[in-house]
């Protein structure tokens, strides 16, 4: 036996916890693999966005002081104050220079902003965008401009992070409320079981897109935030269906009866017990909640009833492209990249179904 | 006075078919130190017995009537049945501990076994995670686990049935109960393990003094080691006398059945050295009966040898003493107690 092998050997016969075993398996499944890794890279996207693309320095030194004024594409107020004091009107590259001959910046990736159309010699001898139905995809605009000259691939950067905040926090929100009904039903049983399998049957009934358009018809100041909290509190009834099974299936199991008898209670029983045996199945339709909770924020968009400009979702460009049906790059772009990511997400679900499910474990072999 | 008594112990079970007494007025003591066999074949509520002392009885079985009175040091008793829960907890794992017939199952899969017995540890006592680890690691060497600082990191799957069990006892020591509950320990093993943990058993019994109620269907298993033994049937306690009484003057039709119902190395007494076995086991005619449809009179009527019509079929018969420790529910116990009857068939005697 050479020694790799018996070093494989070795590793194979290692302890393996329920998670780092479903790792393992995840890690061989390539589409999977893939999907994780875009969607990371999307992360990594969403964080960097104003160093991908922007018209702020992502760090310069200004009368003799370091700043970063980048972060204020998160927010107005991380912009430091004293370029308005200087009347910068947004503009740096020239400002930087003529205020301060001894100042220097790192610039982003792209020097195009996802709020306003880049003017002609902002950046020193580059034209500004081009408008209308002129704005193709070339060196400058990687993907074209929509009809105002903003450039979509500025746009598309800062929109990757409503697009993957839309599935974390509505999913996370559905998740915690699916998690704590299916298990206060699924443990306890009787009324409480009667009572939460009921509510989770009226809210099973109520039309997310629907009730969202009511609720920003209703709403002074429809926010990103309101959609995904309205996503996520009708959005958990899938998962509390599943989580009161798991919960129903493991209360009758010997190893819970054997916590209660070494004197554990029953939210200790619950959370530590029960839960993380629960939770893989669980994992599963939240994935796939992700989702379906950017396609359902998309679709919002799409209908004219996205997030308020400035500010850019993927699903607003393709509202942009339904009057503009000439201009083909707003149509394709975000349509293909909010394709990818629901695909991404679909795929990973399902790896996790398969690594974690070991009757489909020994079915796909 | 004992550590724990249970008196006239009701739990039943209230189906949608109407409601089936898996336990019906069964009383036990428990001596500290000693070792009480409850035996009985599958069905007759040994386990439910069990489970109801520490009411972890699940639905929709319901403790009726009765007490289980649990004595400290002092001999200041509290009732199980009444306590609040809360406190109940205190005692689960705390003064009784338990240990489970399928240590497959008994354990949780998702955490190592240094996890849980450290878990163990910490509901009863206020000591650090570090503390309860030590401990962990002290009890998988009580229960003579190899390599123990490797296994603490392991899980479940990846140890064998017997050191499962091993585990099992370890958690359900790991803070010194008084007493411990064991439901057919070794039942899910096989036989050269079975007897490894019943060495173990014994052996920890005499090192820490703990009692324990042995919940048994293989009489071989209580000769070893149980001081008294009690039988169980159809939800009743119905003999139960010190283990050597037992199996050398049994008195009740159906212990006397069981006895005989043994594969005997040897064969059966009166049989030659050298000579080949009778071939067929000897068994207990009939089935027992179900909970809802329990006989009229003595319950074990229907299928006893020695049965005389109408009068078992009457008033169930009390638990009385026929020999000092030595109770039986059958009024021609007296009768009954040679050990030569043991083969004679019904008609001699009837």
């Amino acid at each position: 036996m050479t020694d790799s092998q018996s070093r494989h050997q070795s590793r194979s016969f290692q302890s393996q916890g329920f998670w780092a075993d479903a790792w393992a398996r995840f890690r061989r499944k390539p589409l999977a693999m893939a999907a994780l890794v875009f969607v990371t890279l999307l992360a990594a996207v969403a964080l960097l966005a104003p160093a991908i693309a922007g018209t702020k320095p992502v760090l310069c030194r200004y009368k003799g002081r370091i700043y970063a004024p980048c972060l204020g594409y998160f927010d107005r107020r991380l912009e430091p104050t004293i370029f308005a004091k200087d009347r910068f009107r947004g503009t740096y590259p020239r400002n930087l220079k003529e205020k301060d001959a001894d100042s220097w910046a790192i610039w982003p990736l792209v020097f195009q902003d996802p709020h306003r159309a880049v003017r002609e010699n902002e950046w020193p001898g580059r034209p500004a965008n081009p408008a209308k139905d002129e704005g193709r995809p070339n060196g400058i605009n990687l993907f074209g401009t929509d009809q105002y000259g903003v450039d979509v691939f500025a746009k598309m950067v800062h929109g990757t992070t409503i697009a993957l905040l839309v599935g974390v926090v509505s999913m996370g929100l559905a998740g915690t409320i699916g998690i704590i009904v299916g298990a206060l039903g699924g443990y306890f049983g009787g009324w409480v079981d009667m009572l939460t399998s009921r509510v989770t049957e009226i809210v099973m009934c109520v039309p997310t897109l629907v009730l969202i358009l009511a609720v920003i018809a209703i709403v002074e100041k429809p926010t990103i935030w309101k959609t995904m909290a309205i996503i996520g509190a009708t959005g958990w009834t899938g998962i509390a269906r599943l989580t009161r099974g798991e919960f129903l299936r493991l209360r009758q199991s010997e190893f819970v009866t054997a916590a209660r008898a070494t004197g554990a209670g029953p939210v200790r029983i619950m959370l530590r017990h029960i839960l993380p045996n629960a939770l893989a199945p669980v994992l599963v339709p939240i994935t796939f909640g992700i989702a379906s909770a950017i396609l359902t924020e998309s679709s919002l968009s799409f209908l004219g009833f996205g997030p308020p400009p400035p500010a850019a979702s993927w699903g607003s460009l393709l509202n942009d492209a339904r009057s503009n049906l000439s201009m083909w790059w707003l149509v394709v772009f975000p349509g293909v990249a909010i394709f990818l990511t629901v695909l991404a997400y679909n795929l990973i679900g399902e790896g996790l179904q398969e690594v974690t499910d070991p009757r489909l474990r020994e079915a796909r072999k | 006075m004992p550590l724990l008594e249970i008196n006239n112990l009701v739990t039943a079970f209230h189906t949608p078919a109407g409601r089936v007494p898996a336990v019906d007025g069964v009383s036990l003591s428990i001596e500290r130190g000693k070792t009480l066999g409850l035996v009985g074949e599958s069905g007759c509520g040994k386990s439910v017995t069990a489970m109801s002392i520490l009411r972890l009885v699940a639905a929709p079985g319901v403790i009726e009537a009765g007490e289980i009175l649990l004595r400290d040091a002092t001999g200041a008793a509290v009732n199980l049945v009444t306590l609040a829960e809360p406190r109940l907890r205190e005692v689960r794992g705390g003064r009784i501990g338990m240990i489970f017939q399928e240590p497959m199952t008994s354990l949780n899969p998702v955490f190592t076994i240094g996890d849980q017995i450290a878990e163990a540890v910490l509901l009863h006592r206020d000591v650090s995670r570090a503390e309860a680890r030590g401990r962990a690691l002290e009890m998988l060497e009580l229960v003579r686990i190899a390599d123990p600082k490797r296994r603490l990191d392991e899980y479940p799957h990846q140890l064998s049935g017997g050191m499962r069990q091993r585990v099992v006892i370890a958690m359900a020591l790991a803070c010194e109960p008084d007493l411990i509950i064991a439901d057919e320990p070794t039942t899910a093993l096989d036989v050269t393990i079975q007897a490894q943990i019943l060495d173990l058993l014994a052996d920890l019994r005499q090192r820490l003094g703990t009692a324990i109620l042995l919940i048994t269907h293989d009489l071989g298993v209580v000769a070893e080691t149980c001081d008294d033994v009690a039988v169980m049937y159809a939800g009743r306690i119905v003999e139960q006398a010190p283990a050597a009484t037992i199996f050398a003057r049994p008195r009740h039709p159906y212990t006397i059945g069981l006895l005989a119902a043994r594969p005997e190395r040897g064969g059966h007494a009166g049989r030659k050295a050298g000579e080949r076995a009778t071939g067929r086991l000897r068994t207990i005619p009939g089935m027992v009966p179900a909970p809802q449809n329990f006989p009229a009179g003595c319950r074990f009527h229907p299928r006893c040898a020695f049965a005389r019509l109408p009068e078992c079929a009457g008033a169930m018969p009390e638990l009385r003493e026929v020999a000092t420790g030595h109770f039986v529910r059958c009024p021609y116990a007296d009768a009954l107690g040679e050990p030569r009857r043991l083969d004679e068939p019904r008609e001699q005697i009837a």
